[in-house]
């Protein structure tokens, strides 16, 4: 790429990206009456880091990461900062669709884009990138970020996660990380820092399970859009900011339940959301499913419940036994359908269903996420046998389907106002 | 009530272990200096080689009332022998098998043992899979024998001449109970090997090779002999009767495997059944370090008469986990 046309690619894009980010922070933030006080700072921070130029780093090593599944706690205790990488800015889907074919997910190509221009979403500076292998588009999209130039890590997934071979094979795989994150920022990872890291990162996600545990509530407190711009968040921002902010934030929200602040009515259709991450600014489904009157009461996607739901335990405090600790806690309770078995996602979906007292499953898959299509059918008809309805969805980061989706998402609700009415 | 019950799930259970079995061991080991006797049918090792027990292993009388010609078993005796096992059958059903996990001297033993090693920093040995399997039948040929030998005694089994008498207790011959437990009086006389028949020189040499591999092997894998524990199997036969239960509801399970990871003999089922409600397997030992392992509300639960006295939550992980990082 001639070094013109890249610059002009980069201030392009730099332009569509802050457009985006802004209409979509503008229908979060100004399309619904009732958000909470507490949410100011993520928007805050979203606007800052995607229309304000990105705020400023502190001095740690960054390590990026191409998925959920590289343990963070190990990128903590050897003293660098983790980085979500996965993108879902369109203007990053466009730069990035020259490296990969037409059909290739747009989570992927948006991922590349940003990497390959070097300008926002956290790659302006980054130390070291994991790629853990997981499906074959990121596998392939590691490969290439070498040629970008970056240095990558790449960790070895197994295929499946059930048998004993499939656990001593990823437990290896990550004591191996370890030794190269340590040999990266030149920082011991001793048992002291790990278990600091374990407690840090549990109480991130304990704060995040009390936020979880409040949509529980019969009338809704909290919408989707709000919370997935919360579990976003975590992405890039520093870790006790982030469980503080959350922290204020569940505070506010139960105050919404003893004094019976505004939140969405009684009769609002609660969703569960599942399937490809809506990372922002691509949140397009999770708003036309509010726009049109629903609430995502609760999701399980690897952007938002998967990332922050599970804790680590270890037995002995040594390292013999706390890196395989967090190990596991990647590998054993992944609901991620690139594993051999989908039934430990489909029993994830009928207990959160259950649980959450929910009315409807809508279930997103990127145009070019095999693993999500693939699994598509075994989970609609667990869904089906449980009685719970299920909108199917394909989309893209485009915008071209908005108006199609909207007629599909509206109907798809009023079908669930009936049911709704009948819980309340 | 739910003040009391959150109190208790946000509770240390390990460390509420630790100082039970030290209160336990102490009862049966030095109980009877205070003239305690609770009887010849604990089901847990309260070894009679020990003379200030505070009461007897089940294993003990059972093997001396099996040996007696078929006749007397609708006799007398025979009745002695039901009663003996009543007794048994009475005493595990209150606790289940958290006779193992809290009571058993020996088990505390390797309990300590372990601490000595994970403060040393050594790491620990796990089983494969596939040699667990194997291994759990151990307990069971154990188990068979134990009863067999005795019978085989007074009685011509499968057209065999009489065995010798020598083998009326063969099993407490090999067990390091025998020769582990007296030494915490003072007693060092068990280690030793009885040159006094061919059969008790086997019998007691195999005990002391048995007892070297007790140590090393408690050393290296945690609960390293309940593995092979006939007493384990026995209980194991009456668990499902069991008042205090370890539960699961599998709908709850993420199956994480933090149970799993922290269970001291290994067992993988606490995780990947999630079927089963009643979830104790027969070498769970009901530890309940499984319990406090789980994150996820409800999931896991200790209940005794179907009432909840220790359950997995959320709330209880957290702290535990905030609490253990500050003491280091």
């Amino acid at each position: 790429m001639d070094k013109e046309r890249r610059e002009r690619l980069i201030r392009t894009t730099g332009v569509h990206l802050a457009m985006e980010a802004t209409e979509t922070l503008r229908q979060v933030v100004e399309e619904f009456p009732d958000n909470p006080r507490a949410m100011d700072y993520f928007y805050d921070l979203f606007r800052a880091e995607y229309c304000g130029g990105g705020a400023k780093k502190n001095g740690a090593m960054r390590i990026g990461m191409l998925c959920v599944q590289a343990p963070e706690e190990l990128i903590r205790a050897a003293g660098a900062v983790p980085v979500r990488l996965c993108s879902g800015s369109h203007a990053f889907d466009q730069a990035g669709a020259e490296f990969m074919p037409a059909k290739a997910c747009s989570l992927v190509k948006a991922t590349l884009g940003m990497l390959s221009l070097r300008t926002a979403g956290g790659a302006e500076r980054l130390d070291l990138v994991v790629n853990p292998t997981t499906c074959e588009q990121k596998k392939k999209a590691g490969e290439l970020l070498e040629d970008f130039g970056y240095r990558v890590h790449h960790l070895e997934m197994p295929p499946a996660k059930d048998s004993e071979e499939a656990r001593i094979y990823w437990q290896r795989s990550v004591k191996k990380f370890a030794a190269v994150l340590e040999e990266t920022t030149g920082v011991r990872i001793t048992k002291q820092r790990l278990a600091k890291a374990i407690r840090t990162t549990g109480m991130a996600r304990s704060a995040y399970r009390r936020l979880h545990e409040l949509a529980k509530w019969p009338r809704p407190l909290i919408r989707g859009k709000d919370v997935m711009l919360v579990t976003n968040a975590y992405f890039f921002d520093d870790l006790d900011r982030w469980t503080a902010a959350v922290t204020e934030l569940a505070d506010e929200i139960e105050q919404r339940r003893e004094t019976n602040l505004p939140g969405a009515g009684k009769h609002a259709p609660r969703i569960l959301f599942t399937g490809s991450p809506p990372i922002f600014p691509n949140l397009k489904l999770p708003l036309l499913i509010e726009q049109a009157g629903g609430v995502i009461v609760v999701d399980e996607v690897c952007s938002s419940s998967r990332l922050l739901h599970d804790q680590v335990a270890y037995d002995e405090q040594a390292l013999y036994d706390m890196v395989p600790a967090v190990a596991d806690r990647v590998l054993k309770p992944c609901t991620c359908p690139v594993f051999l078995s989908s039934q430990d996602r489909v029993r994830r979906l009928l207990d959160l269903a259950a649980s959450f007292a929910v009315d409807g499953v809508v279930y997103q898959s990127f145009a070019g996420c095999m693993p999500y299509a693939l699994e598509q059918r075994s989970v609609g008809q667990a869904l089906v046998n449980a009685n719970i309805p299920m909108l199917s969805v394909e989309t893209d980061y485009g915008p071209d389907d908005q108006g199609q989706l909207s007629t599909r998402v509206e109907a798809f609700i009023e079908s669930l106002r009936g049911k709704a009415r009948k819980r309340a | 009530m739910n003040a009391l019950r959150r109190f208790l799930n946000n509770g240390d259970i390990n460390r509420f272990r630790l100082w039970f079995q030290l209160g336990a061991f102490g009862l049966l080991i030095y109980g009877g200096f205070l003239a305690m006797d609770i009887g010849n049918s604990l089901p847990t090792f309260s070894c009679v080689f020990v003379d200030s027990r505070a009461g007897a292993c089940y294993l003990y009388p059972l093997q001396h009332q099996v040996n007696m010609p078929w006749s007397q078993f609708s006799g007398g005796r025979g009745i002695g022998l039901a009663v003996g096992l009543v007794t048994f059958f009475l005493f595990f059903v209150l606790f289940n098998k958290a006779w193992c996990g809290y009571a058993c001297p020996l088990g505390t033993v390797q309990d300590w043992i372990t601490k000595l090693r994970a403060r040393l920093g050594i790491r620990y040995s796990l089983y494969a899979n596939e040699t667990f399997g194997r291994l759990k039948a151990i307990k069971y040929v154990l188990l068979a024998l134990l009863i067999l030998l005795p019978l085989g005694i007074s009685n011509s089994l499968f057209g065999l001449p009489k065995l010798p008498r020598d083998l009326a207790t063969s099993y407490c011959m090999i067990c390091p109970g025998r020769t582990v437990l007296p030494l915490f009086t003072g007693d060092a006389s068990q280690l030793a090997i009885d040159f006094s028949s061919r059969t008790m020189m086997a019998l007691t040499g195999l005990g002391m090779a048995i007892t070297g591999g007790f140590f090393a092997g408690a050393f290296v894998k945690k609960r390293f002999f309940c593995l092979f524990c006939p007493m384990s199997a026995l209980q194991y036969a009456f668990s499902k009767a069991g008042l205090l239960r370890l539960t699961k509801q599998g709908a709850k399970c993420t199956r994480c495997g933090n149970c799993s990871r922290v269970c001291d003999v290994g067992i993988r089922e606490i995780a990947d059944d999630v079927t089963s409600r009643n979830i104790v397997q027969d070498d769970c030992m009901m530890c309940f370090k499984c319990v406090a392992a789980c994150p996820e509300s409800h999931c896991l639960a200790v209940t005794f008469l179907g009432m909840p006295v220790y359950e997995a939550t959320a709330e209880g992980f957290m702290r535990r986990t905030k609490r253990r990082d500050n003491h280091g």
